[in-house]
């Protein structure tokens, strides 16, 4: 749990989604060299991929939290 | 005996002082009944608040007015907001009035006025206070109740935007004795877990049912809260204090799990989005990084020797043909004038004269004889006609005068 808080922490997904936003925008200029373009759009790539990655497609159960604060299934 | 001795100025303002440290006394709310209530011309409402046990002196000055809405009168039930402090002159406690309100109907409407002008003043609404509500929560928290519709509606929306989301329930009493204490405990629960958001709320319901949301320690926990808090009360026109404090207000438990949960389904087609964007753009740039090597290509080859060689080479030509062809035009333009002149001469030749059957007559002396003064009797004279020659004598002259010659 704690590892995951660091984890999100470090970036999050809006973050991620204004660096591509950013990227794309460099890669647009007029006067970028295709080098500069290679590397953008390497960085562009990266980013989606820890984007999909950080979306965890794993269905989730609603939990509840009881005063010991322990968790269980709702019902 | 005589060393415990004081003046009465002293006493009264030892008490004075008291009065003034004391926390609870610098703001409280007293609510009594109204009497011996005098307008002062200067302003000032001097008054008394009674109940069966006893009265205690008010006063409101003329600066304060702005704190009663309406005319005081004899009897009412009213709360009064204030200080009480020692007034000296008649060494007599009062209480200075900041605001009265009426008590009895509508008192929740006046606590929940009071209680929202309170929190306002303190800053507890301002917008600098107000976190930013995550838009991909992975987490949410939920403290409400575990049976009733909103959780049901905020299950089933969360559900269809984005079932990949963690949802946590605090199961939460939300109405009656005890309310404000669950809620509050949720709320303080649920930000010790690592949830992104939190919802906090109820469906809709009387005032008296909504009342939890409207209490100083639930609206505390919530500006208090570390997590960002959304606040779902009730339906679109029930606004509590909880809704003021908040991180951001949902109309109902619904509109909040719409504002909690990310629609998945919109983040894939961003994501798809900018993968198109990415592939687009680089093709693009490649397109034109080859267009201007093709370009680069030309011109370097272009700039070849050979193909200025050959350049060259074509000109040297061009003008060899040049010079060959002005060359002829001037040998083919000499003949024809010679031609011209062949004609001529032609047109001037004797021979041609004597064709027509005129001669030619000469002396001995080889001379043209042109008139009868260049001959003598008897002198032989030659006749050159187109054949030959006749010599013949002269018989005699014979001087004809030719019209031509008379004009």
């Amino acid at each position: 749990m704690t590892e995951k808080t660091d984890d999100r922490e470090e970036i999050g997904l809006e973050d991620l989604f204004e660096r591509l936003e950013a990227a794309i925008h460099s890669m647009e200029e007029e006067d970028i060299s295709l080098e500069d373009s290679f590397r953008l759009y390497h960085e562009g790539i990266d980013i989606l991929k820890n984007c999909n990655d950080r979306i965890d497609e794993v269905e989730k159960k609603m939990l509840i939290l009881d005063e010991e604060g322990g968790v269980h299934e709702f019902e | 005996m005589t060393r415990n001795v004081y003046t009465v100025k002293q006493v009264n303002a030892y008490i004075k002082n008291m009065f003034t440290q004391d926390y609870m006394l610098n703001r409280i709310y007293v609510k009594g009944e109204v009497s011996n209530c005098k307008y002062h011309t200067s302003g000032h409402i001097y008054f008394s608040l009674k109940d069966g046990s006893g009265t205690i002196a008010c006063v409101m000055f003329a600066g304060r007015r702005g704190g009663l809405s309406f005319r005081m009168q004899e009897g009412q039930q009213v709360i009064v907001l204030g200080a009480v402090s020692v007034y000296e002159r008649s060494g007599s406690y009062q209480l200075y009035a900041q605001e009265i309100r009426p008590d009895g109907e509508g008192v929740l409407y006046e606590r929940f006025q009071m209680l929202k002008r309170e929190l306002e003043e303190m800053g507890m609404f301002a917008p600098e206070y107000k976190k930013t509500i995550p838009a991909y929560a992975k987490r949410i928290g939920i403290v409400t109740a575990p049976t009733g519709a909103a959780i049901r509606d905020i299950m089933n929306i969360a559900s269809r935007r984005n079932p990949y989301v963690q949802l946590i329930l605090y199961p939460a009493q939300v109405q009656g004795e005890g309310a404000k204490e669950s809620i509050v405990r949720g709320i303080r629960m649920l930000q010790d877990t690592d949830v992104d958001v939190m919802i906090v709320g109820r469906g809709g319901g009387s005032i008296e049912d909504l009342w939890a949301f409207n209490e100083e320690e639930v609206a505390r926990a919530i500006f208090q809260c570390r997590v960002p808090v959304i606040s779902a009360v009730g339906h679109e026109t029930d606004t509590t204090i909880a809704d003021y404090v908040a991180d951001l207000r949902a109309p109902t438990p619904s509109a909040a799990a719409e504002l909690a949960v990310s629609d998945y389904l919109q983040t894939q087609m961003r994501l798809k989005e900018y993968e198109l964007r990415l592939n687009r753009i680089l093709a693009q740039r490649l397109r034109m990084a080859k267009q201007k090597i093709r370009e680069y290509g030309m011109r370097l080859k272009y700039l070849h020797p050979r193909y200025r060689l050959q350049e060259q080479q074509q000109r040297l030509a061009d003008l060899e043909d040049n010079l060959r062809r002005l060359m002829e035009e001037k040998i083919r333009d000499s003949r024809h004038r010679l031609a011209i002149y062949m004609e001529i001469i032609k047109g001037l030749s004797p021979m041609d004269k004597l064709n027509h059957g005129y001669s030619y007559v000469a002396n001995e002396e080889g001379n043209v004889v042109r008139s009868i003064c260049q001959v003598k009797r008897r002198e032989n004279l030659e006749i050159y006609v187109t054949d030959g020659m006749i010599r013949v004598s002269v018989e005699s002259t014979k001087e004809v005068r030719h019209d031509r010659e008379d004009r």
